[in-house]
């Protein structure tokens, strides 16, 4: 089940809140429509970005997904721009 | 006294604090205010409570950071705090910024100070305030030493009895090196580990300490089959039996079987003058009966038991397995008190002895707190039947114990659940 995206952000081994303030940078660098795929290994980062685009007025969490391999989790998120 | 100008690094540590700072100021009652930038369902879940309530407001930190507007986090705390924030926030107070693992609240706390307030960080954030272990004498001599190991954010209380250089643990709690320090410190070989019943509200160290130290685990057999899946642990452990009696250096602890808050609570007595109650009696309040799923069943049991309880010398010092409220801790943060103390001022015995059979359990049973639905699994993970790794196992033990009825809590004017 793998969403289509059109920019990767390699956030795995950071902390809180630097996985959402680079996604935030990213997708300002975007054209609209476009999706941003975000992995990270910080558990927060799951409820951060519903909430985050909850606030935010031009993005879309499009899809969420939680991989685990050898014991450590990592967590991916499709962000949309939509305006 | 001599006044002088706070050196640097006086400075530095009042601009981050460690969870046994504090704990010292929860303790001492100094007044701060807390800016949270947790979710608000963990802020709600486990707020930050000291013997009074800490005033508090809470916005996400992905609030800040999309509303306040910046590329960087820390300018956009500045905008946030400034536009969003400021009629809110004291300008008299000191501001403890709080998040989940003390990183995104550094930010906080330094865009507080940048626009003039006094701010500190709170280090390790929440997930270090609930994991701080606590240690405080009870009694401490060669003959007899009584250590009280709490974790001050859950509520929990676990015990070292200590004689003639033996130990014995009660309900030790998920993490061992405050045990090992401390029998290492005071050069103590711990005997056996005893769990006063099988717990749902956090995850015992029973099982691992035991063998750690390489002695044996003990938990009375009914509350080694869970009781909603009514399945048998799968840990390794020691048939805890009514009336056993384990020897420590030149002391007794001589077991009672309390059946109520679980079928296998047991109770523990040093002579006439330590009764570590486990969930039965606690400082304020009572244990709640429904947490195995039958309160009905359950309740006239507890109701019984304690009433066995209330037979015990009133001179012998209650040592619980819980408190609700920092505020129930004497001045040298200790949750003990001597049981006629208790038959005046504990909301559950003062009814218990006012009270038939039937209109006590009536009282049990109207004031049940909300049900954890957590506690199932927690229950299930001290039975062996479920294994979480570190950071599940963290999320299962997030925020304060309710293991009490709920009406001690509310009457102590804390915030309701």
């Amino acid at each position: 089940m793998s969403q289509i995206f059109d920019k990767l952000l390699d956030a795995r081994g950071l902390n809180c809140p630097m996985p959402l303030v680079n996604a935030r940078k990213e997708i300002g660098k975007l054209e609209l429509g476009q999706v941003l795929k975000v992995v990270a290994t910080d558990r927060g980062s799951v409820a951060d970005f519903q909430g985050w685009a909850k606030v935010a007025k031009n993005v879309e969490l499009v899809a969420q997904e939680t991989e685990s391999t050898e014991g450590a989790n990592v967590y991916t998120h499709y962000v949309k721009r939509t305006a | 006294m001599l006044v002088r100008e706070p050196t640097m690094a006086e400075r530095l540590s009042d601009e981050v604090w460690s969870a046994g700072d504090l704990l010292e100021r929860l303790e001492r009652r100094d007044k701060f205010f807390v800016l949270d930038v947790r979710n608000r369902d963990e802020f709600e879940r486990f707020p930050l409570e000291g013997r009074t309530p800490v005033p508090a407001v809470n916005t996400p930190y992905f609030e800040m950071l999309e509303l306040g507007g910046k590329d960087d986090m820390l300018d956009s705390v500045v905008a946030y705090v400034e536009r969003d924030l400021a009629d809110q926030l004291p300008s008299d107070l000191p501001i403890l910024a709080v998040c989940a693992k003390g990183g995104t609240s550094e930010f906080v706390a330094q865009g507080l100070r940048r626009l003039g307030y006094t701010s500190a960080n709170l280090k390790g954030g929440m997930k270090a305030w609930g994991e701080h272990y606590a240690i405080r004498a009870l009694v401490e001599g060669p003959d007899l030493a009584i250590y009280q190991v709490s974790r001050p954010a859950r509520g929990c209380l676990s015990y070292m009895v200590a004689s003639a250089g033996k130990a014995i643990v009660i309900d030790p709690l998920r993490h061992l090196h405050p045990y090992l320090d401390l029998a290492r410190s005071m050069h103590l070989m711990i005997e056996a580990v005893i769990d006063t019943h099988g717990h749902a509200d956090h995850i015992s160290g029973g099982v691992a300490l035991a063998a750690e130290t390489g002695v044996s685990y003990y938990l009375h057999p009914y509350d080694a089959i869970h009781p909603m899946d009514v399945l048998p642990a799968t840990i390794p452990y020691e048939f805890l039996r009514q009336g056993q009696v384990f020897r420590v250096g030149r002391h007794e602890l001589k077991a009672l079987h309390i059946p109520g808050h679980t079928l296998g609570l047991v109770a523990f007595r040093l002579g006439d003058r330590y009764l570590f109650t486990g969930d039965s009696i606690f400082i304020r309040s009572i244990a709640r009966p429904d947490l195995g799923g039958k309160a009905e069943t359950w309740a006239p049991l507890h109701g019984r038991s304690l009433r066995r309880l209330l037979d015990l010398p009133g001179e012998i010092t209650v040592l619980p397995g819980h408190f609700s409220s920092l505020d129930e801790a004497d001045e040298a943060g200790r949750f003990a008190a001597s049981l006629d103390d208790l038959k005046n001022r504990n909301d559950g015995l003062v009814v218990l002895q006012q009270e038939s059979e039937e209109g006590f359990v009536r009282y049990l049973l109207e004031s049940l707190p909300k049900f954890i639905p957590e506690y199932v699994d927690i229950k299930r993970v001290n039975a062996g039947l479920l294994a979480p790794v570190e950071e599940e196992a963290a999320t299962l033990e997030l925020g304060k114990n309710v293991c009490a009825l709920s009406q001690a809590y509310v009457a102590s004017g804390g915030r309701k659940q």
